[in-house]
């Protein structure tokens, strides 16, 4: 399945990540309701934060209702067992998973459900990409 | 989504309304707005520093969405610096986040008894003590607001010291480098004691026909990323323009003499990414990405890293003031930010004052013992501290260079403004077209309310395709008159359309991507209001907007007399390089666009024109006021 990587340098902190994201889901455009974020910090620092889909994820662990699983190396969140307790934001160490901000329920990174996931194919600075781990550091060493 | 927020500071009050639909159809969005919205509301001569000035921020109807160059925000007030219509856009992320917590527009009235900020959140409007973040900088007032209210993407926009001490060409900052700089706008908010709009937005923004729309977002985000020019752009931002206008001799040098800069080299482009390049960063949405991060690595400046400066700051800071020395235009820039006053203003007033000097109508005694000799960039860089501080001479200065040279007595003639805005970092003597456009800019001496690019640049497909195989050559001589008025017309129309919609003006004018239809097409697809859709209809939307605008400037007692360049552009042949000998000859090509705007030969729209625009309300009160 692999996972939205981001290699190296290169984000340029615009938010069409958050706002694609938004739209793949909700058909609407926003930040806040993405899956995808970007922190921005003065004077030269830009970069996404994603979901690394955890191999013994934090999230399922806390979940009170078991709405979390994991399928095919990817968490997943079943929208109609979420109670929106909020306990897998604290659990997450990556700030990963949020509240939709109208729906009030858990929602994180699915890679777009199997669909081309469209962050990776907004991204203008063309940093994000759906990679296998094992490929993220093939590549890695390959570039020493 | 579609509400308008007005804002009352005298009585601290607020009111949220729902966007009148009717206003929609005739205006879309952002400077369409704010036409209607200063018409209506403001009277003929008033002070733009009274609290009666309305400041409104506006965005538009494609403005936080997937289109490529949509995070732009505007702001609109009559101007303290030239007294007649004020508009200033802006990058950055506050124009997004507005739209998010579900605005399309704040307007502000009132001045308040105490300094004070506004804060959004989603539908909770609060006026808060600005009282700890007066007297701080930009990026100090940003960080404190954002530590207050323990959330680090609230956007702000604000003013500085600049604003706070009513410097008539104060601007308006979001997001540390990202100013809605020209016009003075920020010392109309300064005037209403207004340090901060803090926004936090949680909704999203909907289309009407999201597959449509959709499907020209796709194609658009193609085009703009097969355009070598946005690559080029992405690559380097606009100091790309240094060499290409060192290379045609229209590098604005000492205060506008010449085109021609010997240090120009040291301020390329190419120069620049090699020795202070430090990062790209990005306004919201887009896929340009032309801002620039820089770093100085030695030298008195070491150390200074901040955006920019852009290519209209190296001009008025750099070449107009002949410096070459990067760093100390970095540093004027970046303080030009944290101060926030408008970068252009700022340098062409220092290069009116040096030329003051060079001419021996001002003493250094005068100067406070400064020497402001062509080149000197420390007492550039101290000019700045007390521009914004009003400070000795920076108190004169701060009146902007026409008030300046009426209060010194001297200097008049070396003004280089059009409607007593600094003129920008282009030379109408060498670009026949940017001459026309300087004097009839509705906020002055513009080159971003229209701005004709196949002349100076050479694009000749671009302009077969715009305006007609049959106006080549001429349409991309630079150096002739004819066709431009037509020219400079429909880019302002276009334009007119763009800062309504709001988008970017990079891929618009420079590189020539998207256009009307693109608009038109977008437009239609985004509101489901299926008349913008129509070429036609987009059209007279244009017209209604720069008639309306340009009526606002009629009421103020403007006309004709006022379409005027300084005589170093009709009367000073350029001295030097490529296009040594040429002039502007401004007559034939204001005629043309009076007539083809619908205009008498005063310069003022007939009531015909402005009837047939749906415009004869306002017909009638200039005819009240005895106007037309």
């Amino acid at each position: 399945m692999g996972r939205i990587a981001y290699v190296g340098e290169g984000c340029t902190g615009c938010k069409i990540c958050s706002v694609a994201c938004a739209y793949a889901h909700d058909r609407t455009f926003g930040v806040k309701a993405g899956r995808i974020w970007v922190v921005k910090e003065e004077p030269l620092t830009d970069y996404p934060v994603v979901c690394v889909q955890c191999a013994k994820p934090r999230c399922q662990e806390v979940c009170p209702v078991a709405a979390i699983s994991r399928v095919n190396d990817l968490v997943l969140v079943d929208e109609n067992a979420c109670i929106g307790c909020g306990a897998c934001v604290e659990a997450c160490p990556f700030g990963a998973i949020i509240l939709h901000p109208a729906k009030r329920i858990a929602i994180k990174c699915d890679l777009c459900g199997g669909n081309e996931p469209q962050c990776v194919k907004f991204c203008p600075a063309d940093v994000l990409k759906l990679k296998e781990l094992a490929a993220v550091a093939q590549e890695k060493r390959t570039k020493g | 989504m579609g509400q308008i927020l007005r804002v009352d500071l005298t009585r601290q009050k607020s009111a949220v309304e729902q966007l009148p639909s009717r206003l929609v159809r005739d205006y879309i969005g952002g400077t369409g707005f704010a036409a209607r919205i200063l018409f209506d509301e403001l009277k003929s001569g008033m002070d733009a520093l009274d609290p009666e000035n309305r400041l409104i921020f506006a965005t538009g109807p494609l403005v936080g969405t997937l289109w490529p160059t949509s995070g732009r925000w505007a702001v609109y007030a009559k101007s303290p610096l030239t007294d007649i219509w004020g508009e200033s856009h802006c990058g950055g992320f506050f124009g997004a986040e507005l739209k998010f917590a579900g605005y399309d527009m704040i307007i502000v009235n009132g001045r308040a008894n105490k300094p004070v900020y506004l804060w959004i959140d989603d539908g909770r409007i609060e006026i808060l003590s600005a009282k700890n973040l007066w007297n701080r900088n930009t990026a100090e007032t940003t960080d404190a607001i954002r530590e207050q209210h323990g959330d680090r993407e609230i956007e702000v926009a604000c003013i500085g010291p600049a604003g706070e001490n009513l410097v008539r060409f104060a601007c308006i900052m979001n997001n540390y480098q990202d100013a809605a700089g020209r016009a003075g706008l920020g010392a109309v908010m300064g005037s209403k004691r207004l340090k901060a709009v803090a926004v936090r937005g949680s909704q999203s923004v909907r289309v009407a026909d999201d597959d449509k729309f959709m499907e020209l977002v796709e194609d658009a985000h193609e085009r703009v990323l097969k355009q070598p020019q946005a690559r080029e752009m992405t690559k380097y931002g606009t100091p790309l323009l240094v060499a290409y206008k060192s290379e045609i001799g229209e590098l604005p040098t000492r205060n506008h003499q010449t085109g021609i800069f010997a240090g120009a080299g040291k301020l390329k482009a190419d120069t620049i990414r090699a020795q202070y390049f430090a990062k790209t960063r990005s306004c919201f949405g887009c896929r340009i990405m032309c801002k620039k991060v820089n770093r100085i690595p030695e030298g008195p400046y070491k150390g200074t890293i901040s955006g920019g400066p852009e290519y209209e700051s190296i001009f008025s800071l750099g070449t107009n003031c002949g410096i070459d020395d990067f760093g100390a235009i970095h540093k004027a820039n970046q303080l030009c930010n944290l101060y926030g006053l408008d970068a252009i203003s700022a340098g062409c007033v220092v290069a009116w004052l040096m030329e003051c000097y060079e001419r021996g109508l001002i003493n250094r005694g005068q100067c406070d013992g400064l020497d402001p000799t062509w080149g000197n960039h420390g007492a550039m860089v101290t000019l700045i501290e007390k521009i914004a501080k009003r400070e000795g001479i920076g108190d004169t200065l701060a009146e902007g260079s026409y008030r300046a040279a009426k209060k010194l007595g001297k200097g008049a003639e070396y003004v280089m403004h059009v409607k007593k805005l600094e003129i920008s970092g282009q030379d109408g003597r060498t670009h026949r077209s940017v001459a026309l456009t300087h004097a009839i800019s509705v906020r002055g001496a513009d080159h971003l309310r229209s701005l004709v690019t196949v002349d100076q640049l050479g694009y000749e497909e671009t302009a077969a395709k715009r305006y007609g195989k049959d106006k080549l050559p001429e349409i991309c001589d630079p150096y002739v008159e004819k066709y431009k008025a037509a020219a400079v017309k429909d880019t302002e129309d276009a334009f007119a359309i763009r800062d309504s919609l709001i988008v970017c003006w990079y891929s618009c004018g420079w590189p020539p991507i998207f256009w009307m239809p693109d608009f038109a097409a977008v437009a239609a697809a985004a509101t489901g209001i299926k008349e913008f859709g129509r070429l036609e209809e987009l059209y007279r939307i244009a017209q209604r907007i720069c008639n309306l605008r340009r009526a606002f400037n009629v009421r103020e007692g403007l006309d004709r007399r006022h379409d005027a360049l300084p005589k170093r552009f009709t009367h000073e042949p350029m001295p030097e390089g490529p296009g040594k000998g040429q002039v502007a000859n401004l007559e034939i090509m204001l005629r043309e666009y009076y007539k083809l705007r619908g205009w008498g030969e005063n310069g003022i729209p007939t009531r015909r024109t402005l009837g047939e625009l749906g415009l004869s309300d306002v017909a009638a009160e200039l005819e009240r006021l005895g106007r037309l």
